[in-house]
């Protein structure tokens, strides 16, 4: 069953991939997904966090945050979803820099995607909490995406 | 941190004095260096000045510095001043009043100053705090406290800004009818030894940050540090450092 299942998901994303792209963002959904991501590796002022998601977009996700002391922050993601990723940037404001576990919220893109979410475009916000002691996200997206 | 990697981080530094412009009447070097010094690892930043005068008379006193250094070195990720001390609590009481978890280094500093015609000295214990943060920016209360023979402490406030530190020095008055204390020397480190405390599983555990990291590649021509000093004199000075790649 769960191979049958593959096996749609995957032609359903080539069916997708080969369809002109107003034809492609025949999808509109509200998107939910949140999880506690745990720490992978680091670059100096890049942290590169993973985990599981759960939500509208059930599946794993990998964030790259950037925090270089200054309170706008960057976060680049990658939703590891059924059927194909999809690909985020957003830009937030860091509050409280000095609490071990900071808070940032602000504007997220969709701008992209694989599989079925090829064509992905999207908006939305995107909350977070920074752990500064062990580098661990906690972080939850609402907005809408079209594929 | 052992001896070795002291003095590897030791050697690796290169200071520059390099006086702004023909009225520059203080002569000033810079000093950086980071301990260890393991691309991609954290790290202790020591950053550290000197002020002198050609002929070695009493060097004007220090208003202002911008210390500028590689604005992807990870201080905002350091895990560092992850509480608060309130600018008149560490003036007042002291930085062993402050919450140990927003100590963020520690150092020392020698002042000068005109008992005439002599010129005497004073050591003062530098100590790194985190103040309440400013418009969303890690700000750093920087405390020198003196014990002989003046009992004395100032404390300088400036924001964790990537790559910058401005820091505003307020005068200290020497004695009557003398001019004001000097600052010829400071040398300060952002993290190292520290002991920071966490709960964990309803117990207070100490533990030691771990510091600033260290990009994984080094700049070409390795860690630049600048610093711009202004003196009471209206004369300005610029110095420069860098610290080399490691092999």
């Amino acid at each position: 069953m769960k191979a049958l299942l593959r096996c749609a998901l995957v032609a359903a994303a080539l069916s997708l991939a080969t369809q002109p792209a107003a034809a492609l963002a025949a999808h509109t959904t509200s998107v939910r997904d949140e999880g506690s991501l745990h720490f992978l590796s680091d670059e100096a002022t890049l942290i590169v966090d993973e985990g599981s998601l759960s939500g509208t977009l059930p599946g794993s996700g990998r964030v790259y945050f950037t925090y270089n002391g200054s309170p706008n922050v960057t976060a680049r993601f990658t939703i590891h979803a059924a059927g194909g990723n999809v690909y985020g940037a957003a830009k937030c404001r860091l509050n409280n820099p000095n609490n071990p576990t900071p808070s940032f919220r602000g504007a997220l893109t969709i701008v992209g995607g694989s599989g079925r979410y090829a064509h992905a475009r999207g908006s939305g916000e995107l909350f977070g909490v920074f752990h500064r002691r062990g580098y661990g996200l906690v972080v939850q997206a609402i907005g809408k995406l079209s594929y | 941190m052992n001896v070795r990697q002291h003095l590897a981080a030791a050697t690796a530094l290169c200071a520059l004095a390099a006086p702004a412009g023909a009225s520059a009447t203080q002569l000033t070097s810079i000093s950086a260096g980071f301990s260890p010094l393991r691309l991609g690892s954290p790290t202790a930043l020591s950053l550290g000045f000197d002020v002198r005068t050609p002929d070695g008379s009493l060097p004007s006193s220090l208003t202002g510095i911008s210390f500028h250094y590689p604005a992807d070195l990870g201080i905002g990720t350091s895990g560092l001043g992850l509480a608060t001390c309130a600018p008149a609590k560490l003036s007042f009481d002291g930085p062993q009043a402050c919450p140990a978890n927003s100590i963020m280094g520690r150092g020392s500093a020698l002042a000068k100053f005109q008992v005439s015609p002599e010129v005497s000295e004073e050591n003062a214990e530098i100590a790194l705090v985190a103040g309440p943060p400013q418009h969303g920016y890690l700000k750093l209360l920087i405390s020198a406290t003196g014990a002989y023979p003046v009992q004395a402490r100032i404390v300088m406030s400036t924001l964790l800004l990537p790559g910058q530190l401005q820091i505003s020095v307020p005068l200290v008055p020497g004695l009557p009818e003398g001019p004001d204390v000097a600052v010829v020397r400071v040398q300060a480190t952002i993290g190292g030894n520290l002991t920071y405390y966490e709960r964990s599983h309803g117990k207070r555990v100490a533990y030691r940050p771990q510091g600033i990291l260290l990009p994984k590649r080094c700049p070409p021509g390795g860690f630049h540090f600048r610093a711009d000093f202004s003196f009471l004199d209206g004369s300005h000075s610029e110095a420069q450092a860098v610290v080399k790649c490691p092999r």
